[in-house]
């Protein structure tokens, strides 16, 4: 029987100086995995590696060889020492494998709990290794299973609703005031960082027109070109605030460049409609008192990192709930896996065991019958088979269908004990397709 | 006939429960419940409203008036449903049909006409288009309403799980809109029956008081209409008007429901 393995290093347990030590540089994915293939034992492989983590996955029949090969094979990718993986490098074996590799699809164990990408990456990681003919059957078998886990948790839990960036709060914001954003206008000022990851946010999520206003027309251009944008002079400020819809503020200016004066001033010419203020900039640019007046929002740097930070707490109470479902998931897989490894020779031995009484039955009865010409003795056997089959259909069936299940070990149990199969899947293999004369051969060596 | 009135107000009154429920609480699913219990409420009603129908005739009775009008501004909102994402639009819809419908079960004598010369067929036609109108315009002051409470909880700027399930101030602005684009020409067009009617029978002073009520509602949505589709109005204000407009407008429906007029 196959056992999960997994080997790893990631921002939980190593800082950033140790895991880009051990980063598999894109396109080696694929040798690695089969130097953990050709490890003592090893079956079959997969590696993923992202800025967060490295893990090598082995399907492998020795676990412990696997344990002691698989961090020489992680030092020998990034040429350093094995000595450096101590304190930071885990390993999990079986069970707790099979559960970390679904914790981590389900993004449970992502820096930012609940981020989409890691399902993604994995997937990739994932496909590449078995294109390569690195991972196998029972590899396929626990990710896909895996991946199930990883969409039930998104469905069936919160641990994905809401947005935890300032940046993809405000874009959150924006469509609860704008709904379809592929209509909206957008105007940023200024040139500071988190302003333009807003921009980026927006314009990633459709917004129609980006305009870029800056004190300097050259900055504005150069960073129009960087976002897609139109630039624009800041002296035309008025204007545009009539024009756009959102409007993301992030510059050094040390007072307040919109006021509720000037913003009262254009609400008539924009015909109420809403205008949506995200000011980044610390000093802020804004002037909290717009936020009274009407079909006017201001959200500062403040108020956006709350919402992200509350959001964030909700994703973590949404978690707990999420560990429990993998938990109770990882255990019925590994069931399943334990069920099915056992129904195999049970089937096995069932069929053995009926050939063994056909053998011994059509020597006894070749001895009453006499001499039987060759197609008299096909059909003989014909009949037997059929019966055979048609008495053990059903059982194969219970059998098959109890893999997985709460009952299934008890199945298995019982069809054991009904037809005595303990002491035949100890023996050694008896021929499957018997005849009556190894019948009557045998019935001859049984007499005394 | 009066115990199967009840429990259609009740199915009513339950999905409206659920329907908040859907709106305050963490569980998504509960909105999709809530939809299940409005398709059975409707599903109820109009069985009702048939049989009531075959009982009392088909242009009599305030009961069937006031079951229609209930019955087609949920189902109106179902319609929508299909197009907008305003589950959380659910219990503000259903409320009004609610109060319809408990008007509907409450009224003396539910099987006579509104007025007592309802054979004039002005007047029948007159009631028919204000319920329709009166409809619509609920539907409007509905999605106002959410309007306003969804403006007030993005001013507030706190996370709020009610906040992420209300639809967008935009699309409940353009619903609004619709609303009362849907229900303003069959309202004018009762208003000119009624005044019509009234001039016939001559002096009356219930009537006239309806009649005032009536008009004010109805310049509030000419008003409110006219500066939204020709001026670009939304907003706040809009909101209000469109929920004012139908406070003066319901006074009308009390008058004669309840017998004033």
């Amino acid at each position: 029987m196959k056992h999960l393995i997994v080997m790893g290093l990631s921002h939980r347990t190593a800082p950033v100086q140790i895991r880009e030590r051990f980063a598999i540089p894109p396109g080696r994915e694929s040798s690695v995995a089969e130097a953990i293939k050709s490890l003592p034992g090893g079956g079959e492989a997969f590696v993923l590696s992202t800025c967060n983590r490295v893990e090598l996955y082995a399907a492998v029949a020795d676990p412990a060889a696997a344990q002691e090969g698989l961090p020489q094979v992680l030092a020998e990718v990034g040429g350093q020492d094995a000595g450096l993986l101590k304190g930071h490098a885990y390993i999990h074996v079986g069970a707790d494998a099979v559960r970390h590799l679904f914790r981590v699809t389900a993004s449970l164990d992502s820096m930012v709990v609940g981020e989409p990408q890691i399902q993604g990456q994995i997937k990739s990681a994932f496909d590449m290794c078995r294109q390569q003919g690195a991972a196998g059957a029972f590899l396929q078998r626990t990710m896909d299973q895996s991946l199930r886990v990883a969409k039930r948790v998104r469905t069936e839990t919160g641990i994905a609703r809401n947005a935890v960036s300032v940046s993809s709060v405000a874009v959150d914001l924006a469509r609860q005031i704008f709904g379809d954003l592929r209509k909206s206008t957008a105007l940023m000022i200024g040139a500071g960082e988190m302003g333009e990851l807003a921009s980026k946010a927006l314009v990633d999520a459709g917004i129609h027109t980006l305009l870029v206003a800056n004190r300097s027309i050259d900055k504005a251009v150069r960073l129009a070109e960087t976002l897609g944008g139109h630039p624009r002079g800041l002296d035309e400020l008025d204007e545009l605030l009539v024009r756009t819809d959102i409007v993301i503020t992030s510059t050094g200016a040390r007072e307040h460049l919109v006021n509720p004066k000037q913003v009262k001033k254009i609400l008539k010419a924009r015909k109420y409609r809403p205008l949506f203020f995200i000011d980044i900039a610390v000093p802020r640019n804004v002037d909290p008192a717009i936020n009274q007046l009407d079909s006017v929002f201001v959200y500062d740097v403040d108020d956006l990192s709350a919402i992200a930070q509350e959001n964030l707490a909700s994703r973590q109470r949404e978690a707990e709930l999420a560990e429990q479902m993998v938990s109770a998931e990882a255990a019925r897989y590994l069931e399943g896996l334990n069920t099915q490894s056992a129904v195999g020779p049970v089937i096995k031995a069932l069929r053995r065991r009926a050939m063994d009484i056909k053998i011994e039955e059509l020597g006894r009865a070749s001895k009453k019958l006499g001499d039987l010409d060759p197609g008299q003795q096909k059909s003989v056997e014909r009949l037997v088979d059929g019966v055979i089959n048609k008495l053990l259909h059903g059982v194969q069936i219970s059998l098959k269908r109890s893999q997985g299940q709460e009952e299934g070990a008890l199945t298995v149990a019982l069809v054991q004990e009904m037809f005595k199969l303990e002491a035949l899947t100890e023996e050694g293999d008896i021929p499957i397709n018997g005849s009556a004369a190894e019948g009557a051969a045998n019935e001859d060596r049984r007499r005394p | 006939m009066e115990i199967a009135f009840g429990i259609g107000v009740g199915l009513f009154a339950l999905t409206t429960f659920v329907y908040l429920a859907a709106l305050w609480g963490e569980q998504e699913s509960r909105g999709g419940l809530a939809h299940w219990m409005l398709g059975g409420s409707l599903a109820w009603w109009g069985v009702l409203l048939i049989v009531w129908a075959a009982r009392y005739g088909a242009s009599g009775g305030n009961r069937l008036l006031l079951g229609i009008s209930a019955w087609s501004l949920c189902a109106f909102y179902m319609l929508l449903l299909r197009r907008y994402p305003i589950t959380a639009l659910g219990s503000f819809v259903v409320a009004p049909a609610t109060v319809l419908g408990t008007f509907a079960l409450l009224i003396p004598n539910p099987g006579a006409a509104l007025v007592a010369s309802s054979a004039s067929w002005l007047l029948g036609v007159h009631i028919t288009l204000a319920f329709i109108g009166i409809t619509a315009f609920t539907f409007a002051t509905a999605v106002s309403l959410l309007y306003l409470l969804q403006m007030r909880l993005l001013k507030d700027k706190k996370r709020s799980a009610m906040r992420k399930r209300l639809p967008p101030l935009d699309v409940l602005d353009r619903l609004s809109l619709r609303g009362i684009v849907v229900g303003f020409p069959f309202y004018t067009v009762a208003l000119l029956l009624g005044s019509a009617f009234a001039l016939k029978i001559g002096p009356n002073a219930g009537l006239k008081s309806a009649y005032i009520f009536a008009g004010v509602s109805w310049a509030i949505y000419g008003g409110v209409l006219q500066a939204r589709l020709m001026a670009g109005w939304r907003g706040r204000r809009a909101a209000v008007l469109t929920a004012a407009g139908l406070v003066l407008a319901m006074v009308v429906v009390a008058q004669y429901t309840l017998g004033f007029a």
